[in-house]
């Protein structure tokens, strides 16, 4: 198993490496999207409590398997396996598809790895490697649109590596130790946990630190879009758990600060999503909604330590959940332009859109009562805020996803092949998920309540189409421009 | 003369023999100068590997001269002493083969070869040395060996940054010699040992160590470019590109930084150095030079002036870890003194090949430079990955302990320097690396010296010292925690630098 842990780390890498070599260059675009294979296998079949502690890597590198290690690096696994494989169809025809490969395994490299490692520098390394190296999937175009998204893209990233870097520094210094395992009996200080809650933020896209987000995912390919926003939002969602004390000492401060981060992230993510035309862009402001449920899990951890048993379990599933069902939606959008038969993909599409709503039967629906019945354990306010606000958050969601589906009719058609299976397989794992485990999901009241913000969706969608209102458009990135016109004045203002 | 009595002289004679001949050899007797400037470098990292093997297993390698009764030219192989002297002998290989292919067919290549030879002498010197007074005679060596360097293409341009340089130089070797002369009259000898030698004179004399300090820190601080001492730096980079990569990596910066650990560790003591308060103002000095270095580089276009207030900026990481009481950031200090020079030694190759291959002097020029010339802007890439201080290069490893060291010394400002820092290095470098290679080609090359001869970008000479740094730079990094590192070399320093340390 030792070895397993270093094929998963190290082939991505190599073939990231290989790809650029004209000689090796078939093969390794052949191999590309097997990449995530070992990774896969590992998180399948390992056992937990796996660790390789390899004491002359970095700072005294430990790569380990733990039970959140496990899930985070099964769906990145797949999510990455199912892109690299669309990508292979989506890309055939583009004469720079190796500086693609090259970008995209090194960024799976990170992604693969950050679930796996057990020191605060492996992680900080592995972080850093995904985060960098997705700037080359951000820009890959070259269009102006993706230049610009590309260059927000890397200074909040700087950014957020310097936040990381000195909040890694302070909890490393409190524990004495750099092994993660070590950082949960410890109470960090107040700078560090804003650090850690702004750095990792970046990468959830927490309000304020969100519009990176909208303006990178959308112009990346399609491929692209689907791992960035479908499964490395979460590694700054693993990042949280990792370093933050969750289920030890209790934190009301940080914890109120994300759970109206959170509760913020749901409602303006689909407000600004409901504004947006372009389909990517929707799905964007829809995961910066839906990182939201699970920045209000882990507010909810820092503020009631003794809820945490129960929270990281929904949290988890949570993630699982939106990782499959994103990506699906992503990866639907390529296949929607390229097929003859829309109104079969779009179908397919209304299945993961319904997961996210958390309609009856999907996996959307378990994720939603795991998480609300951690919450419930919630002192006032959240107690009374949180049963009456989440109905309201499904409708939202809902409204988005009918949205979605109505631009995605009217997309124009766009070539490509080979892009179909890995999309059914993506939507089909999403659809099964559910079955896969007990789950309380199920029963009439329970699908009652979750039904019914579905169907008031569908009338107010219906409705609105009937009288053929618009939705104001708002640019992606909101509130960028407003700080890109202080800070070009700003500029003005000096050189005066 | 036993053995541990002369491998010292021979690792000086190793460098000044070849220096000597060379003067002598006529110019076109370019096999003879080439083979003797190999052999030499090749001698010397030798030499270097038995010191390193006895010192680690505990032998003392030392020779003392007296020039005066009470004077005595000392040199000392010590542990901090080998860590200069194989980062410079190591580094010193990679840049002669650099030269020979920079200055092929140039003319001059005798004189700036000997000069070349003597640079290094000098630097071997001032890390042998076992007292202040060797400490000084080599300093000023090194000033006036590098001087001809610098101006070694005879322009006006390069005149007049030789002359700044030495104006800068020399005022500072003179504050350097009063605060040297001051120790002697008050101690009776300038030796340097574990833990100081201070901390027994009288308490009434401890106004005058801290103007002394003052004193020799200002000497030493003019080389180590501290600001506001620190303007000769930028002028200096007329100089040819093995020279600036020399002064900045190895020679005449390094040497003003080694001189501040000599000064700190050897003379005063680190934990006396603290009783005194002299630290913290020391700390705060190299945190206005990180920050002033890192700021002044974002709005240089010249890529060589961007490259030297970087190091600026780089070189301080090291007096600042001097300065953070505790092993954890003396380790910080060290191992930057190392990672420092692999990285930028490598950043000021790759400026020259730009200049050398294409006449490239600018960044508003490099657009489409990496598709041109790949390897070498792979080289600079990974250089600057370091400098901004992203894992798993070198330069990680430095800002990691660094910023460990700040918090057990209590200082946690230094963490936002540190960032301010990363955030400065990531402004100046990322722009460079992103016209390289993501923008198009906009013009034609300033002035293509060197064709593309097949898959070749460059000289083969030019080409392969910066990839081997390079790849130094992300082994220093990746390897930091194996046992052959030069971090857990400077842990062994560090532990015996503090003698009643406890956390």
């Amino acid at each position: 198993m030792d070895a397993l842990i270093i094929v998963a780390l190290v082939l991505p890498l190599l073939l990231a490496l290989l790809v650029l070599w004209p000689p090796s260059r078939p093969l390794a675009e052949g191999l590309a999207p097997l990449a995530p294979l070992p990774a896969l296998l590992l998180a399948l079949a390992a056992k937990n409590g796996l660790a390789l502690d390899l004491p002359w890597l970095l700072l005294g590198s430990r790569f380990m398997l733990d039970e959140t290690g496990r899930l985070f690096l099964g769906f990145t696994a797949m999510v990455w396996l199912f892109s690299g494989w669309y990508a292979r169809g989506y890309l055939a025809d583009d004469p720079r598809r190796h500086v693609f490969w090259s970008f995209y395994l090194a960024t799976a490299a990170g992604n693969l790895g950050l679930c796996l490692a057990g020191d605060a520098a492996s992680f900080y390394l592995l972080f850093a490697l995904m985060t960098f190296a997705a700037y080359g999937l951000v820009i890959h175009s070259g269009s102006a649109e993706a230049c610009r998204a590309g260059r927000v893209y890397l200074v909040m990233a700087v950014l957020g590596e310097s936040a990381l870097m000195v909040g890694m520094l302070l909890v490393v210094h409190a524990a004495s130790s750099h092994y993660l395992s070590d950082f949960a009996a410890v109470t960090p200080s107040a700078a560090a946990i804003t650090l850690l809650l702004l750095g990792f933020g970046i990468k959830v896209g927490i309000p304020l630190l969100h519009m990176w987000l909208p303006l990178a995912h959308p112009v990346a390919p399609v491929p692209a879009s689907a791992v960035l926003s479908g499964v490395m939002l979460k590694a700054g969602l693993l990042g949280w758990l990792r370093f933050l004390p969750l289920g030890g000492a209790a934190l009301p401060e940080a914890g109120t600060l994300l759970l109206s981060a959170g509760l913020l992230a749901i409602f303006l993510g689909v407000a600004a999503g409901l504004c947006q035309r372009e389909p990517k862009v929707l799905l964007a402001y829809s995961s910066i909604s839906q990182m939201g449920f699970m920045t209000l899990g882990v507010g909810a951890g820092l503020q009631e330590p003794q809820l945490w048993p129960v929270l990281l379990p929904a949290v988890g599933l949570y993630a699982l959940h939106h990782a499959l069902a994103k990506s699906a939606l992503f990866l639907g959008v390529g296949v929607i332009q390229a097929s003859q038969a829309r109104r079969l993909v779009l179908a397919g599409m209304a299945l993961p859109a319904m997961a996210l709503s958390g309609a009856p039967l999907t996996s959307g629906l378990s994720a939603k009562i795991a998480l609300k019945n951690g919450l419930a354990g919630l002192p006032a306010p959240w107690a009374g805020l949180l049963p009456a606000l989440l109905p309201l958050a499904a409708l939202g969601t809902a409204l988005l996803m009918a949205r979605l589906l109505f631009l995605l009719a009217r997309l124009p058609p766009h070539g490509g092949s080979g892009l179909v299976a890995p999309w059914w397989m993506l939507v089909a794992l999403g659809v099964l998920l559910p079955w896969m485990q007990p789950s309380a999901a199920a029963g009439i009241a329970v699908w009652a309540n979750a039904g019914w913000p579905i169907l008031l969706a569908a009338v107010i969608t219906a409705l609105v189409a009937h009288r053929g209102m618009a939705a104001p458009a708002l640019p992606p990135g909101d509130i960028l421009l407003g700080l890109e016109r202080g800070l070009q004045y700003l500029h003005r203002l000096m050189q005066r | 003369m036993t053995l541990n009595e002369f491998l010292p002289l021979a690792v000086l004679a190793s460098s000044l023999l070849p220096g000597l001949i060379i003067f002598a050899l006529p110019e076109n007797r370019v096999g003879v100068r080439t083979t003797l400037n190999l052999l030499a470098a090749l001698a010397k990292l030798a030499l270097v590997g038995i010191l390193l093997f006895g010192v680690q297993a505990g032998e003392e390698f030392g020779f003392a001269y007296a020039v005066l009764p009470g004077l005595d030219l000392t040199f000392k192989a010590d542990a901090l002493g080998l860590l200069f002297i194989t980062l410079s002998a190591v580094l010193w290989l990679f840049t002669t083969f650099y030269a020979i292919g920079y200055l092929e067919k140039a003319p001059h290549r005798s004189r700036f070869f000997g000069f070349f030879s003597l640079c290094v002498t000098a630097t071997m010197g001032i890390a042998m040395a076992g007292n202040m007074f060797t400490f000084f005679v080599f300093y000023e060596l090194l000033t006036l060996v590098t001087f001809p360097l610098v101006v070694h293409r005879g322009t006006a341009q390069a005149m007049r940054g030789g002359m700044i340089y030495l104006a800068y130089t020399l005022v500072g070797g003179a504050l350097l010699l009063g605060g040297i002369v001051w120790l002697h009259s008050l101690l009776g000898h300038t030796g340097f040992t574990h833990g100081g030698v201070l901390a027994t004179l009288d308490s009434s004399t401890h106004w005058q160590l801290q103007a002394i300090f003052l004193l020799l820190i200002s000497g030493v601080g003019v080389k180590a470019a501290l600001v506001p001492l620190h303007g000769w730096l930028p002028q200096a980079m007329v100089a040819p590109a093995p020279v600036s990569a020399l002064l900045h990596a190895v020679a005449v910066v390094k040497a003003g930084a080694f001189g501040i650990v000599r000064i700190v560790y050897g003379i005063y003591g680190i934990e006396f150095a603290q009783s005194l308060d002299l630290l913290t103002p020391l700390a705060v000095a190299a945190a206005i030079t990180i920050v002033w270095g890192s700021f002044r580089a974002l709005f240089q276009d010249d890529l060589k002036k961007r490259l030297a207030y970087s190091t600026i900026s780089q070189v301080s990481y090291i007096t600042l870890g001097i300065s953070l009481f505790g092993p954890i950031g003396t380790i910080g200090g060290l191992v930057h003194l190392v990672h420092q020079g692999v990285m930028k030694i490598t950043l000021f190759f790759c400026a020259g090949n730009y200049a050398e291959t294409l006449g490239m002097h600018k960044v508003s020029e490099m657009a489409g430079v990496g598709k041109r010339m790949p390897w070498t802007t792979v080289a600079f890439s990974l250089a600057a990955f370091g400098m901004i201080g992203i894992p798993p290069l070198a330069g990680f490893i430095s800002k990691w302990y660094l910023g460990l060291g700040a918090l057990e010394a209590r200082m946690p400002w230094v963490l936002a320097v540190l960032a301010a820092s990363s955030l400065l290095n990531a402004a100046y470098f990322l722009p460079i690396l992103y016209r390289a290679w993501f923008m198009p080609q906009a013009a034609a090359w300033p002035e293509e010296h060197i064709l593309m001869q097949g898959n070749r970008e460059t000289a083969r000479l030019l080409l392969w010292p910066p990839l081997a740094t390079a790849a130094l730079t992300l082994a220093l990094g990746l390897f930091a925690a194996s046992s052959l590192s030069p971090l857990e070399w400077v842990k062994l320093i560090a532990d015996r630098e503090y003698l009643t340390w406890t956390p």
